[in-house]
């Protein structure tokens, strides 16, 4: 598979590198080789500094059979010599894949995962696996991953996903994101609380009837999200981005972001609610790309929303659609919690959810409206 | 045997310095794992070969999320003993570890 160096060229290289003959290199590496061996016969393990381990494991006695014959023989446990890479090595060599991470898929992939969505899912893959060279095709379900060890594979029955709170602790706890922006961690928290209690206030307020609390008991099957019919917005135009002009549009007042300030923080002082920032985002997308970084100094406008406890539909789709740019900032930069952002999507406009604006990853379609 | 133990036998066996040692074995490593980096396959002689593979992107249940994970694909480190080596370890009696 790989392209081959011989030992040759090796040697060429390593003489080259530290100045010496390849005479004595290679007469080096010999000892080297005589050395590792020595050391495994005496301990069994020999560590070379910043590169890996050489170690012998016993395998027990087991059955095997004659490829030739058929005929059925006992193995002999015997010794294997394994080389386990140290982390330096590990890192330099998954160099090309480093900066993709694991992202929650929820339920089983094949049940929640007809035929027909099979090819919008790879293509998202292919978008978050930025190298291309790999196939997406074959997703293999191999070894052991050393963040999330595999697991039997075997089907659980869902359960009550765990609390919007709950997660956000857990993930953050673990580590899995190098926030390196300490307001960058609050607006993350602040979004995962927004969605926990946002579902409920609206629960309150006008009867969409997912709410947190319930668990969902059909998550495997798509089904279209449970609305009531006063609810629903008669017309189409609303889900279609770019329209909103059509209808209303917002009066804006300008803001000049302080070194401090979150989009959080202003929602919260300017709107009279924090859980509405993604509609500031979403009116100054040209500025503000990454969310969790909001440039000082910068002029934002905010839009002003008269009753935030009494939001008219086109307020909903605009906030919406803040939702939506974020759940697309999040997919590309922040896989694993994207799917919270979609959710809240079908909170302020189930039709939204229903027609995105853009391709959206089925799972977290399922995951969103499921919830 | 650690790195230390490994560094002094070496060093007395090629005669250089326990520095010189030092610099000479990291040199070796470095080549290694820059050659490794760049997807080549590498042979020692006596002792085995290196490869690299790529293992495709998977998903695997994880029982704390109770979840799928979308495992992104990884390259690593292959290492096959020679035979030669193989042979000599085989039937070694070993004290447990």
């Amino acid at each position: 598979m790989s392209e081959k160096i011989t030992f040759k060229e090796l040697v060429e290289l390593i003489a080259k590198q530290s100045n010496q003959s390849q005479n004595s290199t290679n007469s080096f590496i010999h000892e080297l080789v005589g050395i590792i061996e020595d050391g495994l016969k005496k301990n069994g393990s020999v560590s070379l500094s910043g590169f890996g381990k050489f170690e012998l494991r016993w395998m027990k006695e087991r059955a095997g059979r004659n490829p030739q014959t058929g005929e059925e023989i006992t193995i002999p446990g015997q010794n294997k010599v394994v080389f386990k890479p140290f982390k330096a090595l590990r890192e330099d060599v998954n160099k090309p894949f480093a900066n993709l991470e694991s992202k929650i898929i929820g339920d089983d992939p094949d049940a929640s995962k007809p035929a027909p969505k099979a090819v919008p899912l790879a293509a998202a893959a292919s978008v978050a696996s930025t190298t291309g060279d790999i196939s997406i095709d074959d997703l293999l379900i191999e070894k052991e991953n050393p963040r999330f060890p595999s697991a039997p594979v075997k089907k659980k029955p869902p359960l009550t996903t765990p609390s919007e709170e709950k997660l956000a602790r857990e993930v953050q706890k673990k580590g899995i994101f190098n926030w390196s922006y300490a307001a960058a961690v609050v607006v993350v928290l602040a979004a995962f609380i927004i969605l926990f209690f946002m579902m409920q206030r609206l629960g309150e307020q006008t009867d969409i009837a997912p709410t947190a609390d319930e668990p969902t008991e059909q998550v495997l099957t798509p089904i279209e999200p449970v609305i009531e019919p006063d609810e629903q917005v008669a017309d189409d135009e609303e889900a279609e981005p770019g329209e909103e002009l059509e209808q209303t549009s917002f009066e804006t007042a300008s803001h000049t972001l302080q070194s401090g300030e979150t989009l959080w923080s202003i929602a919260e002082s300017q709107l009279g609610n924090p859980y509405l920032w993604p509609v500031i985002y979403y009116l100054n997308l040209d500025l503000l790309d990454n969310p969790n970084q909001i440039p000082s100094g910068a002029d934002i406008e905010i839009p002003s929303i008269s009753d935030p406890d009494n939001l008219n539909e086109f307020e909903r789709e605009q906030i919406a659609l803040g939702y939506f740019s974020l759940y697309e900032w999040n997919r590309a930069n922040n896989p694993d919690e994207a799917r919270y952002f979609l959710w809240a999507v079908g909170v302020f406009s189930p039709d939204l959810l229903d027609q995105p604006p853009s391709q959206v990853d089925p799972d977290d379609l399922i995951f969103a409206r499921n919830r | 045997m650690n790195y230390k133990e490994l560094i002094e036998r070496l060093a007395s066996q090629t005669g250089h310095s326990q520095k010189k040692t030092r610099q000479l074995l990291g040199e070796v490593t470095s080549v290694l794992s820059d050659q490794l980096s760049e997807g080549k396959s590498v042979s020692i002689p006596d002792l085995g070969t290196y490869d690299t593979k790529i293992n495709d992107e998977k998903k695997v249940y994880n029982p704390h999320y109770d979840a799928f994970i979308l495992v992104p694909p990884k390259r690593v480190v292959e290492f096959t003993p020679s035979s030669v080596i193989k042979e000599k370890m085989k039937f070694l009696e070993t004290s447990d570890e």
